[in-house]
């Protein structure tokens, strides 16, 4: 029989306080990663085009990942609790259908309709995946198809044309040099966030996210939040269609199609956990930002559009790959 | 790996199993520290500490879930570094007989016994493995059926399903870890008959059990882990269950677990809470009064319903039949949310599952039942929260002293803290307690005893599940017994109350 000394208290600490930053060390590799990751396409596009750096070029770049951006702060929240949606791109495609219409009674009637279609949808996903139980991933697919048949049956699948001047000055114009499109996605962006850091719907957001039974436990709506954070996307969705037809001048029932893998791709890459609780929106912008500068270095390249929607792909499993990564030792 | 097969030094016969000098953290935290352990073949050692002292971090790594950091590991003498995964371990005969096995309720015996071996699943194989699953049987349990599905089995057959399966890879080591958590004394009997003739056969067997009796009954050797270290090894004769309990918990043990039960005086207080047959799938029919500043325990073994019994007053379950009458008027408790604003408060076992968000801050844990109080027109109150945090953070004692701390990084004991500082500020006066100190170590274990006797003290009705009787008999001014979903009994914790007598109640040997 042997009694060996007790273990003192201190060692214990000792590990505590080393583990103690731990986490924001991680934290800190995949930010550095992503940086890194920016830093390295950009460098490699100027050096092969003459192109890409000029200002001209990099405000282009913003202008064409504004749209993926709005819908991405959108995603972000969503995944934040732990959710998906895959109907975006479809909301994007029914609610500027029905803005379009609407557009000639009055801009802000046009508005006000598509934002209306937005929330909708959104709601209607939110109930059914809240209320109803039903998995994310399955409403969202089966609604993606509902929406984007709704667009198309509205004008039986022609587009709309002759889009409102002022409309398209709103939306896709220009504010002291700089396109509306970007403003509108940084302001959608901070207000986003500034969601996640002081409101309490925030808060919550990440706690259902983070361990939905515990945030259950302890009173808070969980069903509310969710709901919340599809119609939140659903609203986001149709404000990015607004700057799609703008931009466009036209509207088209197959518009935002395959936004839904652009804006996951633009949430992960922005910090967005796919295992919840974590996310930034203002890192979704940094994310749409990568994957807009790569499609725009890509076809400087000339490489065929087909290639980028490879690219693309390729881009958002190595974002979620290195998500898990980081992410899976909790 | 280390590739060099090394034989074992000393001239002692072999070893069936031999951990030396095994290590391991995680993430900064030290689970294990220069463990050394072993098993002869025909021998039982018993493996004993509290909750977290890292017992099951040893099985673990003998089972290839984790790999040491330092350390090795000899099977029959043979040298390794790491088991590579729990196939491996199989391959060489290491077989783990958890508390709740681990089987395929859809398959029959023989398949299960089968399982993950070739072939198990073809049909053309059926006759060829059910004579061999029968062969394995015989000796274990002749009565079980090897055709039985295991889906309609008691917990004590499947674990004979599970010891089979491991005896059928030849099996040399087998670890029990806490077998008969589920067990009423008689099948815990039919376990220990098997156990022994597993010994005769010459099966090195581990035995981890949190309780004396058993221990006592079962094994020739004991090793007692305390904070991932070895703090005691022997025969386990020369210990009595006192010493072993004392080693267990450090020397705190006497002064915690000291019996300050108040007995009918406590028990006068005016009634808060009142269940009437109350029921849902699992429970049925319980009739149960809470009154103000009692301490109310609730024994049973697990799978009886006591988890089911305070989820469903708390609205996490739904309820079927019965009332919840809060201050003498029946309570409509649908859901989390409501219970709370009848000051009801849950208190769940499963902390890092069920209780905290791990990548929040401690202020935020905080909050998470406290929004209504800490935010005006959608906005956090982040100032007022802090304030009312650090007064928590004082008056619990809750380390480290800081709002902003990740709770992951909290050890048990104050993680609690600050679930209970939740519900406390929350305004909470039932307090439903499921394991409050699974998983905290003595010393804070005592704190939260502390801080159970004092919430009543405020005048809150508390109730405890608990599966460690000692901690009831301390504790409680009452306690009630719950088996198969029923309240069978309830009894005033007097002085001639034993843990053997709960038990027996518990498992339903002694009719209440």
């Amino acid at each position: 029989m042997t009694l060996p000394r007790a273990p003192s208290q201190a060692d214990g600490r000792l590990a505590d306080k080393a583990h103690h930053r731990g986490r924001p060390r991680v934290e800190l590799a995949r930010q550095a990663g992503v940086a890194i990751g920016c830093v390295g396409l950009f460098i490699v596009f100027s050096a092969l085009t003459s192109t890409f750096y000029q200002p001209a070029n990099l405000l282009d770049i913003m202008l064409q990942s504004s749209i993926n951006a709005v819908i991405a702060v959108g995603m972000t929240l969503v995944v934040m609790t732990k959710g998906i949606d895959l109907s975006v791109g479809s909301i994007v495609g029914v609610s500027s259908m029905v803005a379009a219409s609407v557009l000639p009674q009055g801009i802000w009637l046009g508005v006000g309709a598509g934002a209306l279609v937005g929330l909708a949808c959104g709601l209607l996903n939110g109930i059914l995946i809240a209320k109803l139980r039903l998995p994310d991933f399955i409403v969202t697919l089966g609604t993606m198809s509902i929406f984007r048949g709704a667009a198309l049956i509205y004008t039986d699948g022609k587009p709309i044309y002759g889009i409102d001047k002022v409309f398209r000055s709103i939306f896709a114009g220009q504010l002291l040099g700089i396109p509306t499109p970007v403003l509108l996605a940084a302001a959608i962006a901070l207000l986003a966030y500034l969601l996640i850091r002081f409101a309490s719907l925030g808060e919550q957001i990440v706690a259902v996210g983070g361990n939905e039974e515990a945030a259950r436990l302890s009173g808070i709506d969980v069903d509310r939040v969710k709901v919340c954070v599809y119609a939140l996307s659903g609203v986001l969705s149709s404000i990015a269609g607004f700057i799609l037809v703008a931009r466009i001048g036209a509207a088209e029932p197959i518009g935002g199609n395959g936004f839904e893998l652009q804006a996951i791709g633009a949430a992960v890459i922005g910090g967005a956990s796919l295992f919840g609780g974590e996310g930034n929106p203002l890192g979704s912008l940094v994310g749409a930002l990568t994957l807009g500068a790569m499609r725009n270095g890509l076809t400087l390249l000339n490489v065929p559009s087909f290639w980028q929607f490879v690219a693309t792909g390729v881009v958002v499993i190595l974002a979620v790959l290195a998500d898990q990564l980081t992410r899976k030792r909790r | 790996m280390r590739s060099a097969a090394r034989a074992q030094t000393g001239g002692s016969p072999t070893a069936a199993l031999r951990f030396s000098g095994v290590a391991k953290a995680f993430a900064g935290v030290q689970a294990l520290t220069n463990v050394d352990f072993d098993v002869m073949g025909g021998e039982v050692h018993a493996l004993l500490g509290e909750n977290g002292a890292g017992k099951s971090t040893l099985m673990k790594i003998l089972f290839g879930v984790y790999k040491p950091d330092a350390g090795e590991i000899f099977i029959d003498g043979v040298g390794t570094a790491a088991i590579a995964d729990p196939r491996s371990a199989l391959a060489m005969g290491i077989g783990l007989v958890s508390q709740e096995p681990s089987v395929v309720p859809q398959l029959d015996v023989a398949q299960n016994i089968f399982l993950g071996q070739r072939g198990a699943l073809t049909l053309s194989n059926r006759r060829r493995l059910r004579d061999a699953a029968r062969q394995i049987l015989d000796t274990l349990a002749p009565a079980l059926p090897e055709t039985a599905r295991v889906g309609d089995l008691g917990m004590a057959d499947r674990q004979i399903v599970e010891i089979a399966r491991t005896l059928a890879r030849g099996g040399r080591v087998i670890a029990f870890d806490e077998p008969t958590s589920s067990l009423t004394p008689s099948e815990r009997d039919g376990l220990f008959e098997i156990i022994r003739s597993l010994k005769r056969a010459g099966k090195a067997i581990v035995y981890i059990s949190h309780r004396m009796s058993e221990i006592q009954t079962i094994s020739d050797r004991v090793t007692v882990l305390r904070d991932g270290r070895v703090v005691a090894a022997g025969r386990t004769s020369d210990f009595t269950p006192g010493q072993l309990n004392n080693l267990i918990a450090g020397r705190t043990l006497a002064k915690e677990l000291a019996r300050q039960p108040r007995g009918k005086e406590a028990t006068g207080g005016a009634e808060i809470l009142r269940l009437e047959e109350l029921s849902n799938d699992t429970i049925k029919g319980i009739n149960l009064v809470l009154r103000r500043g009692e301490i109310f325990g609730l024994a049973g073994l697990v799978g009886s319903g006591r988890t089911e019994l305070v989820r469903c007053v708390f609205g996490a379950d739904p309820r079927t039949a019965g009332k919840i009458v809060i201050d003498g008027a029946p309570a409509k408790i649908d859901g989390p949310s409501e219970a709370m604003a009848a000051g009801v408060a849950l208190i769940p076992e499963d902390r890092r599952g069920q209780s905290l968000v791990p990548l929040m801050t401690v202020e935020q844990n905080f909050g998470l039942a406290n929004y209504h109080a800490f935010s005006r027109s959608g906005l956090v109150r982040g100032r007022a929260r802090r304030r009312e945090i650090n007064r928590y953070i004082d008056e619990l004692d809750i380390r480290p002293k800081r709002t902003d701390a990740q709770i992951r990084d909290l050890s048990g004991g104050n993680q609690q803290k600050v679930v209970i500082a939740r519900w406390l500020h929350s305004g909470a006066r039932v307090f439903l307690f499921d394991e409050p100190t699974r998983g905290i170590d003595v010393g804070a274990k005592a704190e939260i005893h502390d801080l159970l006797r004092r919430l009543s003290a405020r005048g809150a009705a508390v109730l405890v599940i608990s599966s460690e009787l000692p901690e009831l008999l301390a504790l409680a001014d009452e306690i009630g017994i719950m088996r198969d979903g029923r309240l069978t009994q309830i009894l005033t914790n007097e002085p001639g109350l034993t843990e053997e007598r709960l038990m027996k109640l518990a498992s339903g040997e002694l009719a209440a």
